[in-house]
């Protein structure tokens, strides 16, 4: 189901689904709804405007459209038409910048409802880069005149040959659906979206001693088909869905010419891309309700297949090179998928609820295995007979869980979650987390909410197989986080606080999880978060409130290595830490004419890394640092009941210290050709006026 | 299987201990349904109901449908509300959805439930909100034209309303554009549950990405075991303090799964910055710089991911 049709269901639902209400033992024959006032018609308020960009910057300018200097205009706006039971309503957003959205819904009450939209999202990632490589088709070319070397201080024309290049895309988003009600018990619905996404993204590009950061050109199409059956009465649902994903991929193969002095033959590289693939999944849901229960069951089960046929490359484009014949043309992929879901909740007891949900999902990957004899990089032949592996896993979530009213203001509940992973093909073939939590719910008097949960859970694996990761090529020792053992404790607390006698809000919140890998003995040993956010609104009077919302979240772990392929010689000590901050203030009204909108924002960033190392004294790299304010105000006035013009102010900083890019010119490592991204410090201010119309006016029935 | 087979059991033999018998009269309407209420809530935030879906005449399901109750289809009975009192003494307040009700959240969702079942309320009853004791006015609003929760800009909002912690997420340095009103909640979860029992719009975490991020979908000639499972293992999809929303910085979040013999196992430290001896194992995109393919490569030499 995609987004818009996602809405829709949340917003139309079953109303056009819905059994008649409740109407039958009431005699409504008067009430003739004399005072309701039915609007028919065409209505709608749009904003034509003008703004002007202090500064370029690919931070703002991402996904806003906002990335260079200079004026723009822009529409903004909303309408609706109704007449009986049809309805439409449209919505049109940023037309004049590169972030432009469309989208029309429209409905025939109880038989049919469709949307059709568009929308672009740019991508801006680096305005501060340059390459050396010219682009075409699916080829990066020198520049004429390049003289190629051994390292970066021998590239006597870079100076001269780089030229801009911005890492940026552009995502356009196209999108079609609809659906029919035959009835009130059976719809229909087709849903067709379309997502083309083309730009400019960096990928590396190696041989086995040297790198160049290439401005890889891509241009995807993503095609997405979401059919559904529905039946739905009053005590029960069946669904049947079909979606279809399907991939394709312009450029499969990127090539680009070595400016690094290399193999003989090995001038031209190349490198598989995204392979071309189709995603098919069909859905059976349904569920059903034992009002006398209080019981509701559900149930779903899906199947699906990826597959991906997409050509082969050769071993490598090296002619000076003799290769083994590829085993087959194509990979011939098959990935088979089987989801099973079942849940039931119950409230059978007057007092308490009892919960049982169970999840099964495969990834069952049937492509076939064969044995491949790569060539390293273009530059050495026989790297040495390898089988694909094609990683299948079975995964199943078991859940149980009950909650009882101790008393009118105390509800306590407990759970117990089990979740099992079988892999294929990798150190740990069979994983159990039991996972226990307890959670109390008090309600001291009305509007005053503490709940507070805790709880702790232990995963733990039938066999690390050391002999696998050793065949592998790893350290015997390394324990993958995501496969080894751990044990976790985890809490959370809230209180909220919303006083019927008083116009504010207060919520309180906090959590953490500890998590501890003590058989680890390479890897990561240790991992923690804390996270703590408070909420203030207030209504000062009708027309005038304020916001506040500020956060708190520290992340940590700690993981061992070994630079001697044994036991743990070296620590890190990794910690992000986050400070957030948002702050608001609406006044509406003002003089009656006047509307005041002040909102700021600012998110501190903070990555601290320590590095203990048996053979170095201790270090700590840099702060990775990001810094972001925010701060939009916006005056409204109302000349007339059609007429308003606002006036926008925004102010906007980004500053970062990355040493992963600082100082990272082009030529900087001798062995690296990067693209000379700098950390960010963009600033930005943005003066906008809109004169907005409302048009239309419904007119009553 | 057992297990679903004894709690399927138990559920039906409960049944046979459960009386609902509830010979009570209910209260009254009131006597001219909307034009009662009408004549004192007249204000403009109030009528713009009458621009939504549940205002349509012609439309038999909808509460203004013939011969439905009105406004009352979802505040419940409002005859003690609307009728006379005495001077001083305190209005009753209308059952449902208003200040004073004394209905439990769960019976305000049964209101919204009566109809929206067969839509939603199948999956809403096999998800966390409902635990939460989440009410569908927590996050819907009727009374308006374009419920905020159902706009792109300012749903995110509404959620983080509860879901403070995650807001504190969305507003790091590398997010998804949450904070540009350009995504919302909904692109990737299901707020009612659903029909699958997860909080996720397709079946499984990947699947989910791989709607927008179909290019990391494979399957490649040569997968790398993380991705195929979960992409979160490595991303943190609300947001992060390092690029590509990656949950830890490169090269330690490689190494650490990553510790075969050579450069994977070194721990590279500030000496190697550019104030240094600049190394490509930590600079510019680290392990990326090489092994560029780290989704997975369908290049038959592309074994070691860069290719």
């Amino acid at each position: 189901m995609n987004n818009t049709h996602s809405k829709l269901l949340l917003a139309l639902g079953a109303i056009t689904l819905a059994p008649a209400l409740q109407a039958q033992e009431v005699d409504t024959s008067d009430w003739a709804c004399e005072y309701c006032p039915f609007q028919q018609g065409h209505e709608g308020d749009y904003e034509v405007g003008a703004g002007s960009v202090s500064d370029d910057s690919a931070y703002f300018g991402n996904a806003t459209g906002l990335d260079e200097e200079g004026a723009y205009g822009n529409l903004d706006g909303e309408g609706s038409y109704a007449r009986d039971a049809y309805r439409m309503v449209w919505t049109v957003e940023d037309l004049g910048l590169d972030s432009r959205a469309a989208e029309l819904e429209g409905s025939h009450a109880g038989k049919f409802d469709y949307n059709i939209g568009f929308r672009q999202l740019p991508y801006r990632r680096f305005n501060t880069t340059s390459s050396i490589f010219l682009e075409t088709a699916d080829s990066l070319l020198l520049p004429a005149g390049w003289v190629r070397a051994p390292t970066t201080d021998g590239f006597t024309q870079l100076g001269s040959s780089l030229v801009s290049r911005n890492i940026e895309s552009d995502r356009s988003i196209y999108e079609i659906g609809g659906r029919y009600l035959a009835g009130s018990r059976f719809s229909f619905s087709a849903d067709y979206r379309r997502q083309e996404q083309d730009g400019t993204k960096i990928q590396g590009g190696s041989t086995y001693t040297n790198a160049s950061l290439l401005p890889m050109p891509f241009d995807y199409v993503t095609d997405e088909v979401d059919f559904e059956a529905r039946y739905g009465a009053d005590n029960s649902f069946v669904a049947l869905s079909w979606y279809l994903s399907d991939f394709q991929n312009d450029n499969t193969a990127l090539f680009w010419q070595q400016p690094f002095t290399g193999a003989a033959g090995a001038d031209t590289l190349a490198q598989a891309q995204a392979p071309e693939s189709r995603f098919q999944q069909v859905t059976l849901a349904g569920g059903y309700s034992f009002p006398e229960l209080r019981t509701v069951m559900n149930l779903s089960a899906s199947i699906g297949q990826i597959t991906q046929d997409t050509e082969f490359l050769p071993y490598t484009t090296n002619a000076n090179l003799v290769a083994d014949p590829l085993p087959r043309p194509t990979l011939d992929a098959e990935v088979d998928t089987t989801n099973i879901a079942v849940g039931i909740t119950s409230r059978i007891f007057r007092k308490g609820r009892i919960k049982f949900s169970y999840r099964y999902d495969e990834r069952d990957n049937k492509t076939t295995q064969d044995t491949w004899n790569r060539v390293i990089v273009d530059t050495f032949p026989g790297g040495g007979e390898e089988l694909n592996i094609p990683y299948s896993f079975e995964r199943s979530y078991l859940s149980l869980s009950g909650d009882y009213d101790l008393f009118d203001m105390l509800r306590v509940s407990a759970g117990y979650d089990r979740r099992d992973i079988d892999r294929d093909f990798q150190e740990v073939a069979s994983q159990t987390e039991d996972t226990g939590w307890g959670r109390v719910r008090i309600r001291p008097g009305a509007g005053f909410d503490i709940d507070v949960r805790g709880g702790a859970s232990k995963r733990d694996v039938d066999n690390y197989d050391e002999a696998f990761a050793a065949a592998t090529g790893q350290n015997p020792l390394m324990r993958k986080y995501h496969l080894a053992y751990r044990y976790r404790e985890f809490g959370e607390a809230t209180l909220s606080w919303s006083p019927a006698a008083a116009p504010v809000s207060i919520s309180l919140m906090g959590l953490f999880a500890d998590d501890e890998y003590t058989r680890s003995e390479l890897g990561l040993t240790d991992a923690d978060e804390l996270s703590v956010a408070l909420d203030f609104g207030w209504s000062i009077s009708e027309n005038t409130s304020l916001y506040l919302n500020t956060g708190y979240e520290a992340i940590e772990s700690t993981q061992l290595g070994s630079e001697a392929f044994a036991g743990p010689d070296w620590r890190a000590d990794n910690k992000d830490e986050f400070t957030t901050i948002g702050a608001g203030f609406n006044m509406r009204e003002i003089g009656e004419k006047f509307d005041l909108q002040l909102d700021y924002m600012r998110s501190e960033g903070t990555s601290s890394i320590n590095l203990d190392s048996a053979a170095d004294a201790p270090a700590q790299f840099p702060d990775l640092e990001t810094t972001l304010d925010y701060l939009r105000v916006r005056l409204g006035f109302r000349q007339s009941e059609r007429i308003e013009w606002n006036l926008y102010a925004l102010y906007q900083t980004f500053e970062t210290a990355d040493w992963a890019l600082q100082g990272v010119t082009p030529d900087a490592l001798p062995l690296l050709l990067s693209l000379g991204a700098t950390p960010y410090d963009d600033e930005q201010v943005i003066f906008g006026i809109g004169f907005r119309y409302k048009m239309g006016a419904k007119k009553e029935e | 299987m057992r297990l679903l087979t004894l709690v399927i059991a138990g559920t039906l033999l409960a049944s046979l201990a459960v009386s609902t018998a509830d010979g009570q009269e209910g209260p009254d309407y009131s006597r001219e349904g909307a034009d009662s209420c009408l004549s004192c809530h007249e204000d403009e935030a109030m009528l713009a109901i009458f621009r939504t879906k549940h205002a349509v005449p012609s439309d038999p399901r909808s509460p203004f449908g013939h011969g439905q109750l009105q406004c009352e289809a979802c505040h419940g009975p409002g005859g003690d509300h609307a009728g006379r009192v005495r001077r001083g003494q305190e209005r009753p307040a209308i059952p449902y959805f208003h200040y004073g009700s004394t209905a439990t959240v769960e019976e305000q969702n049964g209101q919204c439930l009566d109809c929206h079942n067969s839509g939603v309320g199948f999956g809403w009853h096999a998800g966390e909100h409902p635990v939460d004791e989440v009410a569908c006015v927590d996050c819907h609003q009727m009374h308006i034209e374009r419920d905020p929760v159902l706009q792109t800009a300012t749903q995110p909002e509404v959620c983080f309303d509860c879901h403070q912690a995650t807001r504190t997420e969305t507003m790091k340095a590398f997010a998804h554009p949450f904070f540009q009103d350009k995504m919302d909640c909904t692109g990737c979860h299901s707020p009612h549950g659903d029909d699958v029992a997860t909080s996720l719009v397709r079946q499984t975490v990947n699947d989910t990405c791989q709607q927008c991020h179909a290019a990391q979908r494979g399957p490649y000639l040569w997968e790398h075991a993380p991705v195929s499972e979960d992409c979160t293992l490595c991303h943190s999809p609300h947001g992060s303090n390092h690029p590509g929303m990656l949950a830890k910085r490169a090269p330690l979040l490689c190494q650490s799964c990553h510790s075969q013999f050579g450069h994977p196992s070194v721990a590279f430290g500030p000496d190697e910055l550019v104030s240094g001896t600049p190394s490509r194992f930590l600079l510019g995109q680290s392990c990326l710089n090489c092994h560029s393919q780290v989704h997975g490569s369908n290049h038959p030499s592309g074994s070691k991911l860069m290719r």
